[in-house]
């Protein structure tokens, strides 16, 4: 019928399938480690801690010594899992921010990465590297102006596109346009920087690399104030898909769901930037996916954008390590890999026309 | 004041865009029970009227009181509460479930953070039952045709429970059938539900028979309100709508209603009727374009015999061409022979509509030859005119008769039209009478 939204009626099947790969893919992900470490060691370490001690005594296999098993205890207990979990909250947030973000605008292309909000957030954590302060201090510090940063940008993309009419395309040029003014001010702001600008390169291009428990303790923390009002705004969302108009008729009071919104988004980009730097393409890919699969109640879109955005990144990081032996590239490098061959896929399906009713 | 307030009362509104008025000074009242047909021209400010009753547009001067309160005084969800829209154009994105779609009509009802109960649920089947899209529940939106779509738009503003109900143009992109069916179901909600509704509707003619009252709006201000005799006047259609009509009343329902006709072309040489006399002889639909052709064109016409109802009849009615009548199916009379033969007298020419000739009215040719003095006379043939003798050839040898005589064949009313502009004395009335 080339209906491309999906079924009518949500599949609940699907989501126990979702949750098992997920689980899998998870634990796969543990046996990439920066440095060989045995699978089964892998293991046991892991369930030596997750048991507090109980389970396997010592961690290791026997033969291994006991300073090599405490390094390996190290590596997976305070870079590997960290960093995984990391993966999963800023894949989650990505894929929330841009489910909302797709729902807000009415437009299947928005993204908090093209829209620039992702950009906006760097520049608001860049602005932090001009003042010095010790990246150390910066942990709290840093969210809070990637926060200030993409909300910023979040408010002047709304009132653009109310001014410049509706239409997907003015959106998208308006986020475009944002965008590279935006990184333009992060180059004259990383011009003034010289001496931090090497790790705030490697920092643009997204990764997961260097994570802590305490950065995901923040993540977590920012991702929970951004998806529990998200989560309960799904009917507004579904509302709002009939139009601003429409939706006021119904009952919605759309500026203000429609701010709201925003401002939840751009906490959910927040947080992800503020650790990560930017990672495209995660917010564009997985509300596509979550509407195949579940369809489009915005209910279901909200929270299966997170699961699939954090499958998503967490993917894209197994990647980043396995693909250059003992190197890990940027997980941005991936998801863009991924990302734009389906947004022009997605450009194309929209020219034709049979992308969505009406551009509106 | 008395008895409970209306469902919306509009008193001297204005909304402005810009340097444009929408709406002028606009008052309205609509009361609980009633169906209000909204009508005017494009642009005359229909939608502007809804959206404002709706809050969606800012005032610019004026109130608009729902149930007695000021739009503005109300939050969005209590306006939801009191007024339903079933907008123009609203076209579904996302191929939602049909029942889910009417469920958002609940929105306003439900408590915060919570879900529909089954008594919505049980309300919005009920709605989808009304509107007869009871088996299409699980379908998705994307699915439905678009007679269903706008069913599914009423059944959402049904699920919405609002006493006053706003239609948009609800029969704009749908075939007559589904019109009538449409607005026969918003006639029983109004009947059924004590709700009330006001549609804006382009024709005229299904705002008067379905409407309790006819409110038009022409350039933003409103010119006539009241039930559709009053309002649906060849006066109004006129004035503005810049149309001329005939009134009739449909002999089953006794609704008013307008037929439209094309004016005059105001760009012709020759006022109406400004040309000499000429008769046509018509019958069966045959010389409505003919008749039109020649009165546009500044030629006073008469026209006959034709049979009561026979379209031709009709047509001369329309244009004020006088005709000798006869009863359908029945032999020309000697009445009627008498009369056409004065007809026939006065004429300066004499055109023959390319007719369907019979027993019954074969006396029209047969006067032809004996009129006297004879007046030039035009047969009008876009084809072969054998196919359209029904009298055994009788017809036939007549025509071949008057061709010997100088009768002349056109092809086409232009035909006709550049034939009689070159006739001796074919200039105008005034002339010819000072010619006489």
């Amino acid at each position: 019928m080339g209906i491309p939204t999906g079924p009518a009626t949500p599949r609940r099947g699907r989501l126990a399938i979702a949750v098992v790969l997920g689980v899998a893919l998870g634990g796969l992900s543990l046996l990439i480690t920066p440095v060989p470490i045995p699978s089964v060691d892998v293991l046991r370490i892991l369930i030596h801690g997750l048991t507090m001690g109980w389970a396997f005594q010592p961690a290791c296999l026997p033969g291994v010594s006991t300073a090599q098993c405490h390094a390996w205890t190290v590596i997976v207990w305070e870079s590997s899992l960290p960093a995984i979990v990391l993966a999963l909250l800023v894949g989650g947030a990505l894929g929330l921010s841009g489910a909302t973000l797709q729902g807000t605008f009415r437009n299947p292309l928005a993204d908090p990465y093209l829209l620039g909000l992702s950009s906006g957030g760097a520049l608001g954590a860049a602005v932090l590297f001009v003042f010095r302060l010790d990246l150390a201090e910066a942990d709290v510090a840093l969210p809070v102006f990637a926060f200030v940063g993409s909300v910023t940008t979040g408010l002047v993309i709304l009132l653009l596109a109310r001014s410049l009419g509706g239409r997907m395309e003015t959106l998208l040029l308006v986020g475009v346009a944002l965008a590279n003014l935006l990184s333009a001010l992060l180059s004259v702001v990383l011009l003034f920087n010289p001496q931090g600008s090497l790790q705030v390169s490697y920092w643009l291009l997204g990764g997961v690399g260097g994570a802590n428990w305490y950065w995901d303790g923040i993540v977590l923390g920012g991702l929970l104030m951004a998806s529990a009002p998200l989560f309960l705004l799904g009917r507004e969302l579904n509302l709002l898909q009939l139009g601003p108009d429409v939706a006021q008729s119904l009952g919605v009071d759309a500026r203000r769901v429609r701010t709201r919104l925003l401002l939840f988004a751009s906490v959910a980009t927040a947080v992800a930037v503020a650790f990560t730097g930017i990672i495209g393409f995660v917010g564009l890919i997985s509300p596509h996916v979550v509407r195949r699969v579940w369809g489009p109640d915005y209910r279901a879109v909200l929270p299966g954008s997170a699961l699939v955005g954090a499958a998503f990144l967490l993917f894209a990081y197994d990647l980043s390590g396995v693909a250059v032996p003992s190197v890990e590239l940027p997980v941005g490098l991936f998801t863009a890999f991924a990302g734009g061959p389906f947004f022009f896929y997605l450009l194309y399906r929209y020219r034709k026309g049979s992308f969505m009713g009406s551009a509106q | 004041m008395t008895g409970p307030p209306p469902a919306l009362s509009v008193e001297g509104l204005t909304v402005r865009y810009g340097d444009r008025t929408a709406l002028h000074r606009v008052d309205l009242e609509v009361r609980p029970g009633e169906l209000v047909a909204l009508t005017g021209p494009n642009g005359s400010g229909k939608t502007t009227l809804i959206r404002a009753a709706l809050g969606l547009t800012p005032l610019s001067e004026g109130t608009v009181r729902l149930f007695g309160t000021s739009t503005t005084a109300l939050s969005v969800r209590a306006r939801a509460l009191r007024v339903a829209w079933v907008p123009q154009d609203e076209a579904p994105q996302d191929n939602v479930r049909v029942l889910d779609y009417v469920l958002y009509g609940r929105f306003a009802h439900l408590p915060p953070f919570t879900g529909e109960g089954p008594s919505d649920r049980a309300k919005a089947t009920q709605a989808l039952e009304e509107m007869g899209l009871r088996d299409r529940a699980d379908s998705g939106v994307l699915e439905l045709s678009g007679g269903e779509r706008q069913r599914l738009l009423l059944a959402r503003g049904l699920a919405q429970e609002a006493p006053l109900l706003l239609l948009d143009e609800p029969t704009a992109h749908l075939d007559i059938g589904h019109q009538l069916d449409l607005l026969d179901r918003v006639r029983r909600l109004v009947r059924d539900r004590g709700v009330c509704a006001v549609a804006a509707l382009h024709d005229l003619n299904l705002a008067g028979r379905y409407a309790d009252r006819v409110v038009v709006l022409s350039h933003g201000r409103l010119v006539a309100d009241g039930p559709p005799d009053a309002t649906l006047t060849e006066t109004i259609l006129r004035t503005v709508w810049g149309v001329e009509s005939q009134r009739r009343r449909d002999p089953r329902t006794g609704a008013t209603y307008l037929v439209p006709y094309r004016p005059s072309d105001p760009s012709s040489p020759f006022p109406p009727g400004s040309r000499g006399r000429l008769h046509v002889i018509g019958g069966g639909g045959a010389a409505a374009g003919i008749l039109h052709g020649l009165v546009d064109a500044g030629w006073s016409v008469t026209a006959g015999v034709l049979p009561l109802l026979d379209s031709d009849a009709e047509a001369a009615d329309e244009l004020g061409v006088p005709y000798v009548p006869e009863i359908p199916f029945a032999p020309i009379g000697e009445d009627a022979r008498a009369r056409l033969r004065d007809l026939l007298a006065q004429a300066q020419a004499i055109v023959v509509a390319p007719i369907a000739v019979g027993p019954s009215n074969l006396a029209n040719l047969q006067e032809l030859r004996g009129s006297t003095p004879r007046a030039p006379i035009l047969f009008v043939e876009p084809g072969p005119s054998a196919d359209r003798d029904f009298t055994g050839g009788a017809a036939t040898a007549l025509r071949a008769q008057l061709l010997a005589e100088g009768a002349e064949t056109v092809a086409d009313v232009p035909a006709l039209l550049r034939r009689l502009s070159a006739l001796p004395g074919a200039a105008p009335a005034a002339t010819i009478a000072t010619g006489r």
